[in-house]
Parts: structure tokens; sequence; C-alpha cells
């Protein structure tokens, strides 16, 4: 049963169908309603929205958010005034070392109460370079709505058992695929599985639950379906992959055909900003996420790129008021893309270059998708850019941008700290460099293992709310 | 796909405007239209087979809490619980008006589920003159509601119009929004409300003053008016749409409000007991039912579903009423079942509905309105089964009746006394008893026809 066949849970006895869901789901379902048809607006009736909600956000970020008061001033931002895409585009772009400076200055000093608590996280982003970053349960709703939306996108059917594969997971079972799409529809099971599990134990892992999704990082499935497809290995069951926290390959796409016969659906998302983009239901470019997100992409001269030309993404979330992100430059590349034959007016990514990161080999002959343990050692010194480099079996060099060399101190509490994250007490040594650049290609590796033969991969962007 | 391009509900989050975040109420609201949005699309099985989903509780529910069926199913050997096929269902007695008159009380639910809401009691006449009191809950209420929204956002109505009510039960007064269906949700133009029993004449001056772009009434109400309207060569330049209700729309209406207004018609088909039964399609002059909310058949002399074509008796069975379950209740409308909609909705299709149809009546000043003579007055005062009324001239009506028994002289008065009240003028009025009032050849049920010569 696909998912416009799928049944919404009802809270009231005696009642089924049509359901009446409690509070959360019914406003998730009012929401997708309401995307339900903005979706089809054209891109001109999307930016006439977009730029009443950013009015609405720019003047509070005016109000109350001590970062933004003069530097929206002095590009010539009036409350007073309606704000169009012009003056828009005029204000001073946000960039990551801004956010490492600013520190709590970004942070709204008035919350409007209705936005709920606020929590906040640490990502290194994709280019290795970690913040702080604060939302809102408000923001977190939405997230959870979004994501949402991909399932209803893709028509999945919710019966089928969902496995994951990512950071910030303990394996386990579950009776049901958890927020959002339980908190709605009647789901099948779910299971989960730590990323830093040796690749062996998760492909026996897959063929014991046989599962009709995955979802993990797309290095992550490439090491999987090449295992899959030299030891003959099928899942049966598995309908589609859904990738997130890196850039895809094209390869991806064709590995997971050959080796289970399933088609790979993206996301673009990332911790501090939610989601970007996600994948078309009928074509594989990405839909801009237009009701939640402001995206521009910009060429080299700050000018928005034409249909075909690359550019550096630049965001604002519409909706989260605990720590505004006006015209923050991500640090990914994008290709802009034509509107999209299948007549939904949210623009089109072609192409995403983002981050890249290889699989990590033990000594013990195991490998894995390694994390990074930014949480752990972002306060300890002043680090502004970070790569690791596995350069044997025994010995990683992490190559740092920081305005000064890591105390011995800093240095003693980093090691332990890297040694546990990346599953093995490798040799750590420390270089350091005015700046880390992006491969050929234009993506960003922030794990590269010179250590064996490897397959690339792409971080953790996501947010643990989204299965 | 949409069902209004540019429609955004109201936001309870001052700061989020787009996408709105609702209100609780809201919220709700939009949850079901999001499933009807779908589920209007799924096939006739796959409604079919949810309807059956639905149906099971209200059949256990019916079974266990209510006298009336815990005895007929008893009698009949039926447990509720093994009723799980279309087949299964379909061997359940009919329940007729004349059932729900005499079984009265023994229809209510000794108990339900306390999310339901409140009791909320109606009483109508139906089509055809027989009066009866049905119990419904907060969460039908709710249904209504729903349905009402859906009704609009199918018809593509611009919210920030006003909307223009002619009707009975309403006092003439203006309030500003559309009403609950729409004020949950989004923010809407006023609403200007007349009572039905005023002469037509002033009605459309008011109509004129009030220049809406939405005009809601009853179809012979509106007949008059837009016969009066190209006679006076009146125009309304707002008018978007009308809507009608509570009678059959014949092609003569609907030819009369484009010629008289250049808008077209769009009619539902409702009940008080029932809720909404169907909606005029989106695309096209013939109804979809709203299986969503009631199971609808419509049965040959051999109680056989009618085929595309055939017109059968309209029997109806509500799915979320369980403070007074209606079980293939047999609400005496006739309908043409039809074939398929070219739409795409799986919704079923009735092609016409012969319902009840009422003419004018007319006061000794010549003065002319859509007559109400609401149930809830007269019913209480005698045992009447049935009631028809027929205007023989200007100050003279004649009351037909079918009772169980002869009105007293008391009841007689009071009843006398009511209808001069409702009809607007103290007429002389006779009564004539009947063992039952027949259907006209089109089975169209008059319960108020007028042999003055200006009126039919």
């Amino acid at each position: 049963m696909s998912a416009s066949e799928a049944i919404v849970k009802s809270a009231i006895p005696g009642i089924t169908w049509p359901a009446l869901p409690p509070p959360e789901g019914a406003a998730m379902l009012a929401v997708q309603f309401q995307l339900e048809q903005s979706q089809w607006w054209s891109p001109e009736q999307l930016l006439e929205h977009q730029l009443r909600q950013l009015q609405t956000l720019l003047i509070h970020s005016y109000k109350t958010v001590p970062f933004y008061r003069e530097r929206l001033l002095a590009a010539g931002f009036n409350p007073g005034n309606t704000l169009t895409a012009e003056l828009f585009r005029n204000l001073p772009i946000l960039y990551r070392r801004d956010i490492q400076t600013a520190g709590k200055l970004l942070l709204s000093t008035q919350l409007p109460p209705d936005h709920g608590k606020i929590y906040s996280g640490k990502t290194s982003g994709s280019t290795g370079r970690p913040i702080q970053y604060s939302g809102t349960e408000l923001a977190q709703f939405w997230w959870r709505t979004m994501t949402l939306r991909e399932h209803l996108w893709h028509q999945r059917d919710f019966a089928g058992k969902l496995a994951i594969i990512r950071v910030n997971v303990r394996s386990g079972e579950y009776e049901n695929w958890g927020s959002p799409a339980a908190t709605v529809f009647q789901t099948g099971g779910s299971v989960t599985l730590d990323i830093g599990t040796d690749l062996n134990i998760q492909l026996a892992w897959l063929k014991k639950h046989n599962p009709d999704y995955l979802l993990s990082y797309p290095s992550n499935v490439l090491a999987l379906a090449n295992a899959c497809i030299s030891k003959g290995i099928r899942l049966e069951n598995l309908r589609e992959v859904r990738t997130i926290g890196e850039a895809l390959n094209p390869e991806l796409r064709s590995a997971c055909r050959e080796a289970w016969g399933a088609p790979v659906t993206d996301t673009y998302s990332a911790n501090e900003v939610g989601y970007i983009a996600f994948q078309c239901p009928g074509h594989e470019h990405y839909h801009i996420q237009s009701e939640t997100m402001f995206v521009e992409i910009l060429n080299d001269q700050g000018a928005t790129c034409q249909p075909g030309e690359t550019g550096r993404i630049v965001l604002t979330p519409l909706l989260n008021y605990a720590m505004p992100l006006i015209r923050y430059e991500i640090m990914d590349y994008a290709e802009a893309g034509t509107a999209c034959p299948c007549g939904r007016g949210l623009p089109v990514i072609r192409r995403i270059l983002g981050r890249q990161r290889n699989l990590i080999h033990l000594p013990d002959g195991s490998q894995h998708w390694p994390s990074t343990g930014y949480n752990n050692w972002m306060g300890i010194a002043p680090i502004e850019q970070i790569q690791l480099v596995q350069k044997s079996l025994h010995d990683v060099e992490a190559r740092l941008v920081m305005p000064r060399p890591l105390t011995p101190d800093e240095q003693k509490r980093m090691v332990p700290i890297l040694q546990k994250s990346l599953g093995y007490a490798f040799q750590i040594s420390f270089s350091y460099h005015h700046e880390l650049c992006r491969n050929a290609s234009g993506k960003f590796e922030d794990f590269i293992s010179e250590a064996g033969k490897n397959t690339s991969i792409h971080p953790d962007k996501n947010n643990s709310n989204s299965p | 796909m949409t069902s209004h391009p540019l429609l955004i509900p109201t936001s309870s989050i001052q700061s989020v405007a787009w996408p709105a975040m609702p209100g609780v109420n809201g919220a709700l609201m939009l949850a079901v239209q999001y499933q009807l949005e779908k589920s209007q699309w799924w096939g006739s099985e796959r409604l079919l087979d949810q309807q059956m989903k639905q149906l099971a509780h209200l059949l256990r529910h019916a079974g266990k809490m209510v006298p009336y069926y815990e005895q007929h199913f008893g009698a009949l050997g039926i447990r509720a619980e093994s009723i799980t096929s279309y087949e299964d269902f379909r061997k359940l007695p009919i329940l007729k008006r004349e059932d729900i008159q005499t079984a009265a009380k023994e229809l209510h639910a000794r108990q339900l589920p306390r999310e339901h809401g409140r009791i909320i009691e109606h009483h109508t006449s139906g089509s055809t003159g027989r009066p009866i009191a049905a119990l419904g809950t907060e969460l039908t209420q709710f249904f209504w509601n729903v349905f009402t929204l859906r009704e609009h956002l199918w018809h593509r109505r611009d919210f920030g119009g006003k909307l223009a009510s002619i009707r009975t039960t309403v006092d003439d007064a203006t309030s500003p929004g559309w009403g609950p269906a729409t004020d949950v949700a989004y923010k809407t133009g006023p609403c200007v409300m007349l009572n039905i029993r005023h002469d037509i004449n002033f009605q459309l001056e008011w109509l004129q003053q009030e220049n809406p772009e939405y005009i809601l009434s009853h179809p012979s109400n509106l007949l008059a008016m837009a016969r009066l309207s190209l006679a006076a060569s009146v125009r309304l330049p707002n008018l978007k749409g009308i809507r009608t209700f509570g009678e059959p729309v014949t092609s003569e209406i609907r030819a009369a409000c484009k010629e008289a207004w250049g808008v077209s018609v769009t009619d539902v088909y409702s009940s008080e007991e029932l809720g909404y039964i169907a909606l005029q399609c989106p695309e096209y002059e013939h109804y979809h039912i709203q299986s969503e909310s009631v199971l609808v058949e419509i049965l040959n002399d051999n109680d056989q579903p009618c085929k595309p074509g055939e017109i059968g008796r309209v029997v109806i069975t509500t799915l979320h009423n369980f403070a007074m379950p209606l079980i293939r209740y047999e609400i005496m409308d006739y309908a043409e079942a039809g074939e398929p909609c070219p739409c795409g909705r799986g919704l079923p299709v009735i092609k016409r509905i012969m319902g009840r149809q009422r003419n004018l009546v007319t006061l000794p000043d010549g003065t002319r309105h859509w007559p109400s003579f609401p149930a809830e007055s007269w019913a209480f005062i005698a045992p009447i089964r049935q009631i028809q009324l027929v205007q023989r001239d200007m100050d003279s009506i004649e009351a037909r009746l079918v009772t169980i028994r002869t009105l007293d002289a008391k009841e007689t008065a009071e009843l006398i006394a009511v209808l001069q009240k409702h009809l607007g003028y103290p007429f002389r009025i006779t009564f004539q008893y009947m063992e039952k009032i027949d259907r006209k050849a089109n089975f169209k049920y008059e319960d108020f026809i007028s042999e003055i010569s200006s009126n039919s």
C-alpha cells in the first residue's frame, strides 16, 4: 500500500476512517495539506511568500539578535519597509567563521514563547569547520514534518520494514518507524545499527532483517552494495535505498541497482539548518524545500547562478528564531537546474557537491564509516577546520586550521577523544594549515584514507530526528 | 491536485505565517482534509473496504449499546462482529422512517465514547413530510463541518468574498466569517444572512445592496429570484457562484441563474439527520457520494443495487454517528445511479436526486416566499406521521395529514396556530386525513404545493 493509501492513526475510539489524529499528528497533516498545494505554486508565488516570512524573520533578528542589528541597518534594511528580493540579496553573507566568532551574539535575546524550548548542537558541516548551533522545538517540528513530506513524495509503503545505519543511534529493533512516520501512520517495524559497525557485520545484519527500506550514508551504502555484488548476496525485500549526509556519486545508483535492484533516493540536509532539498519523486535531481528554506546558489561575483552553472550555496532557514542564520554560506557547491518537468514549482538543484568521507581501515582488517567526534572535542581548542588522513593502519594525521598550534595539554586531551571516535588507538599526529581544500571533483573530504583501497563517503549532516 | 492554489490557513503562531501552523481544531480539520484529498482518488473497492472497516466499529457499538439494534440483531440471529463483508452487511434489514418514528428512544445509544462529545438533537421532516427526531454528537457536527469545507475546496471558492445566505433557521444578521467549517482554519470574508420567509422582492433588493460573491439558498427560492432579476434587469456584479441545498436542482434553475447572473449553480445533497450525502462534482453537474462519511445504496424494487441509469430508493448508513446509529436507513428519496466519473474520483456517482420539492407561498398582499414549517414546531403537537400543505387560494391552505388518530380540538387549534405563524399569514386551514401521501410521477415529493397560477 503506497503512502497515498496509508491509514492515519486515530485518537478517537470507534473512529478509524477518516482518522482524527492526536494534536502532533494533526499538526503535521495540516502542514502536509498545505505543502501538497504549495509544491505546485509557481517560483514567483513561492518567492512572494518566502519574502513575507523572511521579513518577519529579519524584523525579529533586527530586534532581538545582537549580531544582526548593526549589520542589517548597514545593509539598508528598514523594518518598516516591505522586503524585496533585491534588498535581501544585498545583505552580507554569513560565513562559517563568523558563526565561530560571533558565539552567543547570534542567539535571540527574546524568543517568541510559542517557538518552544531551545536546543543546541555542534556540527562539523561539509568542510570540517565545526560550529555550534541552536534551534527550537518549533524548528524540530518542521524537521519532522519535512521528513514526512519526503516519505510521502516517494510513496513509501509504511507497512514495510525500515533499516537505519547511521550515527547517533543505538542498535535496536523497534515496533515502528518512530517519529514522524509512526506519529501519523500505522507503520511496520524498524531496526537500527550504529554506523561504526564493521561492514561484514552490517551485511549479516541486513541479511537477517531483510528490510524493505535502507537508510544510510552514500559511502557506506556503496561499500555494502559492492560487497553484496562480489559475494552474490541479495536483499530480496529491499525496495529503495535512502541516503543522507554526503554528496552522492552517480556510481552509487548503478551499484544499488546492480546489487539489489533498488533505486536510491537522496536528501540534502544539514544539522544546523534542517532540510535543504529532496530528490524529486520522478527524477534524480533535487527540489529545494522553499517552504522552510530560502536557498541561493551564487557564482563568484555573488550573482545568482543560471541553470547549468555551479556556485556556492547560501541558506536562510525561514523558521529558526533562536539562532537566525541569514544568508549563511554552508560551504557546499551546487549546480542550478532548470524547471522540473514534474510540474513542481520548487526550484531545482541538479547536483550537490558537498562532503565526502572514506571508510576507515582498522588493523584487524575490518572497515567502517568513521565518526570524528566533534561533539566531544570542539570546546577544547579554537579549531576552525579539520581534516583527518589515515596514513597507515596505525597512523592518522589531523590537519588543522587554527589561529595558533595546540598546546601540549590540548593535544593530550584531543588524542584519546579522536582515538575513541575512530574505534582504535591510532598514533595521532597534528599538522597546521592556512586552508584545507576540496578535491578535484569539488567535494571536501573530511576523512581521507591512504591505508588501503577505499570507497568514498561524506558525514553526519543529518539530524537524529529523521529516520 | 490542488484544491485552491493560494489558500493559506490562519496560523496560530504569529511569527510563522506560512506554511501556517493552525490551532488544535484547525489542524484537526486540515488533517482530515488531507486524508480526503487522497481518498477521493481511491478506487471503489478500496473505498468500500475502508467503509466496512469503519462500519465494523459502528455495528459492534450498535449491537451492544443501542436497544433497537440489540433486539433486532438478536431476533434475526445476527452478531454484529460477524458482519465483515458488504454481502453480510446487505442482509441487514432496511430501517424505514416509520421505524424511527416508532422506535424513538430505542434507537438512542445507552452510552457512547466520551470523546464523541455532547449529544445534539435534530428534528426534521425530511423529504416527505414525515417528522423524526435524530441525535448526533459533537463529533458528527465536526464531520459536518469537514464536508462543508471539502465542498468549498472542491469548488475553489475565493474565501475573501462575501457570502449571502438566505435560508431557514437564520436571523437577519452579519457575521465576520462564513461559519465554523471555514473559520476554524481560514480567514474569510463576511457572511450576511436573511431569513427565507422574506418576500422575494425584498430578498432581491437586499442582494443588490449586499452585492455578494456567493449566494446560498434553496433552489425554488433562487429560481423565483432569478426570474424576477431577469424581468427587472437586476445584475449582481460581484457574484461568482451559487450554492443550493435542500431541494432538487433542475436544469431550469441552472439555466435561469446563468441567464440572470452569469454564474453556475453548485448543489449539495444533505440531510440534517445524516449530514452530507453527496456533493456536486467540481467538474460535472452530477454528484459524488461522500463515502468517507456515509455508505449509500441505491436499491431497485427487488432491493438490488441499481445499475448506472437505473432509478432506485436511497438507503444510507452513517459511519460516525454513535449516538443514534442509522443503519440501512431509507431516507425516502429516489436517485439515479451514475457511471464512474471522468474526473477520476473514485467516489461513486449519483446522476440525479429526486427529493423534496416545494412551491413558494403567496400571501394576500401579493408577496411570495419559500414556506418554512420546521418539524420541531409541529411534530410534538400530535402523532403526525406525514404532512403535506396545499395552498388552494390566497387565503386558504389544506393540510393533508397521515396520523395514528384524528387530532382533538386542542391539537387542531395548536397546529393551526403554528402553521399560521410559520407561513406568515392567518390562513384558513382545513385538515384532510390520508392513508398515505404519494409522490409525483417524477418521484419528487412536494411538501408544499401551491395551486395559485403564478407559482407552479
